[in-house]
């Protein structure tokens, strides 16, 4: 594939970007500014706008206001102008299972250049899908792979794709985050969503976070990394015996609360007898030596770190609830 | 040949098929018919069939099978066809659940529903001028002819008929999500069209007015088409395909 020539031409732009569906706003207006190049991920719940987003910038979903330019062509119509620059592979994994995957993808395909068939087909090939077979024979995973495939062949300076890892295993998972690494290293500009951080993070070198419609965040992968290893989370177990009150039990954990609270550079939130702790830097060392020397503490049963879920991240980093 | 051509072309097969099957037992039948068509008139039960019988009487074989080709297989068979045909157009891509990845490609909107209303409108109505053409052969059989003008003229203005019914359903099936209600709306539509068509005093009111035995015995007469109907049916048509554009330019998936 050809790296594309001009910087703007293979960018996402968007001013404004507002949608409603009755009196439910799926999406306030959001301002976007990504690429040129590289892999962004954009995260989120269900429901958080991120397909409502996606769709308008390929012109599928009618924005109530604001404007977009996706690949140098400005949203105007149905889009299709931008769908000439840019591919899009749907969530909706809904596909026509009386064809068989080779004439699927030329049907997907349709509108590309010529050789877009034959690069579709190799990585088609390359993630092991038999294109002779009928759709209909396909599991979820490899409908996933075939939708993804027919979006990666077209020499297009950006591609947007809305959950295009979803429902593959680990091994298949991997090698498309790799291809798309791969693309975004020749130039191309990929959006893709999800609502795994950890599935996403390693190849996105941008994170934009939506929450309830609206952009939480938009920050590199590193900072997001960053500041999820300020965090840590350290765990309890219950006083052994089967005669322990519960309010004993409480005023046990209140107190370990409170010691936590006391150690120096932490602000600790408890949720249950697990202990969300957040460090004023981004090395435990200290804080764990403390914690485990401390004659007023027991020894600490789990201790999690720099591993948060989204749901965490969410609710530690931007105080609103991911899920 | 692409998944919705062949779609087309196998039920305008399957639609071609079942029109011819019923002409050529109606053709071969004339006779018989001719023989025994003042007792039918006798035996009808109502007057609206007695009026058809006595149009037969003084027409001939040119209105018998203008009644039997058009008002009655072309009516019938070209309806249940013209709504089959239309009802999944894009209710169906939203009922699988296919309309998000059909819309996603780089082709316009405005293309692939024109590409849609035409393959439909295409099956809808080829098959009534493939049958129709047949016609000068089977009446070799029965020592009968007909112009082949006129029958070219009746295919074209039933053509016309069958045109609003595709595209009101076509029009239906993008607002719709499911085609199955419109298939059963129409339907019931149809069927209460032909069952006024029956009663003298709303007879009027009827769809199948615009292509009963009065209609074809006129094209008959004056080797043309009348205008004063067919102009409206290509009107409510062309107006009726405008605002499926419409319509599917703002659906969202």
């Amino acid at each position: 594939m050809s790296p594309p020539s001009d910087n703007s031409d293979r960018s996402i732009v968007a001013r404004g970007l507002t949608r409603r569906f009755g009196a439910k706003v799926a999406l306030h207006p959001t301002d976007l500014d990504l690429g040129p190049g590289g892999v962004v991920g954009l995260l989120g719940p269900n429901g958080s706008g991120k397909s409502t987003l996606l769709r308008m910038l390929v012109g599928l979903v009618r924005p109530n206001a604001g404007t977009a330019t996706v690949a140098g062509t400005p949203l105007v119509g149905d889009g299709t102008a931008i769908r000439k620059r840019a591919t899009y592979a749907p969530g909706e994994l809904a596909v026509y299972g009386e064809l068989r995957a080779r004439e699927h993808l030329a049907w997907l395909l349709r509108g590309r250049d010529d050789k877009a068939l034959e690069r579709a087909l190799r990585v088609a090939s390359d993630l092991g899908l038999p294109v002779d077979a009928r759709v209909r024979t396909y599991s979820h995973g490899m409908k996933r792979q075939m939708l993804f495939a027919a979006a990666l062949a077209p020499d297009v300076p950006v591609r947007i794709l809305d959950e295009p890892t979803e429902g593959l295993d680990p091994s298949k998972r991997g090698a498309v985050l790799d291809m798309l690494a791969e693309d975004a290293r020749r130039g191309t500009t990929v959006l893709l969503s999800s609502h795994h951080l950890g599935e996403v993070d390693r190849v996105c070198e941008r994170l934009v976070f939506l929450g309830a419609g609206r952009k939480i965040a938009d920050e590199t992968a590193a900072s997001v990394a960053r500041r999820a290893r300020t965090f840590l989370r350290i765990g309890y177990a219950r006083e052994p015996g089967p005669d322990i009150q519960a309010d004993v039990e409480i005023a046990r954990i209140e107190r370990i609360e409170r010691v936590l609270s006391s150690l120096p550079g932490t602000r600790v939130v408890r949720d249950g007898a697990r202990f969300a702790v957040h460090l004023a830097g981004d090395d435990p060392c200290a804080f764990l030596a403390a914690a485990c020397a401390h004659p007023a503490l027991p020894p600490p049963t789990t201790i999690e770190y720099g591993q948060l879920s989204l749901q965490e991240l969410y609710r530690e980093l931007y105080g609103v609830e991911g899920v | 040949m692409g998944r919705e051509a062949r779609f087309y072309v196998v039920a305008g097969l399957a639609y071609f098929v079942v029109l011819e099957m019923l002409l050529v037992g109606a053709v071969l039948f004339w006779p018989e018919f001719e023989e025994n068509l003042e007792t039918l008139r006798d035996m009808a039960p109502i007057a609206a069939l007695k009026g058809m019988l006595d149009q037969i009487g003084v027409g001939g074989v040119a209105a018998y099978v203008n009644g039997q080709h058009f008002f009655k297989g072309c009516n019938t068979v070209g309806t249940l066809a013209a709504v089959v045909l239309a009802m999944g157009a894009v209710a169906g891509e939203a009922n699988r659940g296919t309309l998000e990845v059909w819309l996603s490609r780089p082709v316009s909107r405005r293309r692939l529903l024109t590409e849609r209303w035409l393959g439909g409108a295409a099956a809808t109505v080829v098959p009534v001028f493939l049958t129709t053409l047949t016609i000068p052969w089977l009446l070799g059989f029965v020592d009968a002819q007909m112009a082949w003008r006129v029958l070219l003229l009746g295919a074209l203005h039933q053509s016309l008929v069958l045109l609003p019914i595709y595209s009101a359903t076509f029009l239906w099936s993008c607002l719709a999500s499911r085609p199955i209600p419109i298939a059963f709306g129409m339907l019931l539509f149809t069927v209460f069209q032909f069952s006024i068509y029956l009663i003298q005093d709303v007879t009027h009111w009827s769809y199948f007015r615009l292509s009963d035995l009065d209609v074809f015995a006129r094209i008959g007469a004056t080797h043309a088409l009348d205008w004063k109907l067919c102009g409206p049916l290509l009107a409510v048509t062309a107006i009726l395909f405008c605002i499926s554009l419409w319509v599917f330019q703002k659906r969202t998936p």
